[in-house]
């Protein structure tokens, strides 16, 4: 099979998604990470449903926007959804001997169409999201990671209870 | 519906079905309902549970219901040990050692509060100042340490209500309600110490009605910065102001689908904007400057 006749398959178990105007927000509920998807990200997300080829969703993407789309613009997109692990299977994209940097230089030259982008985060427990008293090397209380209400991404460990940076378990 | 008393005098729960004022504590707990968390607090010394009263007092400020011992599903033990150690237990499980009573009491409120505000029934907490503004509100999702509170306090001496310098409180609709804690402002005594004191201390007045957010403002405290006369902050997406919020949404990973159908609400109805921002009391002006001349506050 050629690249452009594989058919991907967005992953949907363990996923809560909610669709807004122009993006898509994806909380993995496995790693509770969350996942921005631009417009475009979102339609080949959207369109992966084992059915479309890369080049079906590459020729609906351009009826869609009315503009021509090169097919590693789709692939792009399929990279970084697999690098999230948004695809119920590894699909390892290929741009035909071009790096990924050459890539995005030539469709962001030409297109105008914005460049597919997912953003992610992980999502903090309700401990860490909320007001902390101590900055780093600072006395904090607790016995595990997050109850120490330390702050700016420090955990609380060690016998002595300090805050310090990189402790988080 | 039980009847919502507020605090007394001295901050101490007044719930029905308690012991009478001078009898309260007699036993060594308290059973009480917050946002539909049922929460049991025991300890050994009837002092230690003052202490939390106290301390639950300036941010519950509105009062809490009482709960009965069946319907408890969060149980906090404070007990103090030979060595004189303070330890918090919740449900069984040690969660705070500290031999610093201030310190110690201080962070058990902060674990009740955490806990109401991760499980609280139809709402979704994030951690965030809040002000409201001709019948609408301006959120200021923010860590700890961004000048949140002192941006909060200066909005509420400029005429703007006072919400919360600590959760910004969605109800299903994406509609904010009022927390009016106490404030804890730094930089009185030094750079971390809190002080608590009221926003009619302040010279503010508190909010009472639950109104719609209409700016959420994602804002960096730099000192060096002016605010300009002309302020152009970077607009965001719903999805970009989404994963701005995420990280200040306590119920997340407890209820992430509530949570998303909430936060798409608010941020499909507000302005969301990113900024970095100067003085408090200077920027305080420019924002509600822009806040009147970009949403419609004469029509809420």
């Amino acid at each position: 099979m050629n690249n452009s006749q594989q058919r991907p398959v967005a992953r949907k178990e363990g996923l809560v998604i909610q669709e807004m105007r122009d993006e898509v927000l994806v909380f993995d509920t496995e790693t509770n990470k969350a996942h921005c998807l631009n417009e475009t990200a979102a339609f080949v997300w959207k369109s992966c449903n084992g059915t479309n080829s890369v080049a079906d969703i590459t020729r609906s993407f351009g009826n869609q926007s009315g503009k021509p789309v090169d097919e590693n613009l789709v692939w792009l997109a399929i990279e970084q959804l697999n690098e999230n692990n948004l695809l119920a299977e590894n699909l390892q994209a290929n741009f035909n001997g071009q790096s990924r940097r050459e890539v995005i230089k030539k469709i962001g030259l030409a297109a105008v169409i914005a460049l597919p982008i997912v953003s992610s985060l992980v999502a903090p427990t309700a401990a860490l999201a909320v007001t902390c008293t101590g900055t780093q090397n600072s006395p904090c209380t607790g016995n595990n990671g997050n109850a120490g209400r330390c702050c700016g991404g420090n955990c609380c460990e060690g016998q002595a209870f300090n805050c310090r940076n990189n402790a988080c378990g | 519906m039980l009847r919502t008393e507020p605090f007394d005098s001295v901050h101490l729960i007044s719930m029905n079905g308690l012991p009478k004022r001078k009898d309260r504590f007699t036993e060594n707990h308290i059973r009480f309902q917050a946002y539909g968390v049922k929460v049991g607090i025991e300890a050994e010394k009837q002092s230690h549970l003052k202490e939390i009263y106290s301390r639950l007092g300036r941010v519950f400020t509105g009062g809490l219901k009482p709960a009965s011992e069946s319907e408890i599903e969060y149980r906090f033990f404070v007990k103090r040990t030979r060595c004189g150690v303070y330890e918090l237990y919740r449900n069984d499980e040690k969660t705070i050692e500290e031999s610093d009573k201030e310190i110690f009491f201080d962070s058990v409120e902060s674990q009740i509060r955490v806990t109401i505000a991760e499980f609280a029934r139809e709402k979704v907490f994030l951690h965030a100042g809040v002000i409201g503004w001709k019948g609408r509100a301006i959120i200021i999702p923010a860590t700890s340490y961004s000048g949140k509170t002192t941006l909060v306090a200066e909005l509420a001496k400029k005429g703007a209500l006072y919400y919360s310098d600590e959760y910004a409180i969605l109800d299903a609709d994406g509609n904010v309600e009022p927390f009016p804690k106490w404030l804890s402002l730094r930089g009185i005594i030094d750079d971390y110490t809190q002080l608590e004191c009221s926003v009619e201390s302040l010279g503010g007045v508190s909010g009472t009605e639950t109104i719609p957010v209409k700016m959420i403002l994602i804002a960096r405290y730099d000192k060096k910065k002016k605010s300009p006369q002309k302020w152009r902050p970077k607009r965001l997406s719903g999805g970009q102001g989404m994963m701005e919020i995420l990280p200040h949404t306590l119920p997340i990973r407890n209820k992430p689908e509530f949570v998303l159908k909430v936060l798409n609400k608010l941020v499909s109805r507000a302005i969301i904007v990113k900024t970095v921002r100067g003085e408090a009391k200077e920027f305080a002006e420019t924002l509600l400057n822009f806040f009147e001349h970009n949403t419609d506050c004469n029509n809420p």
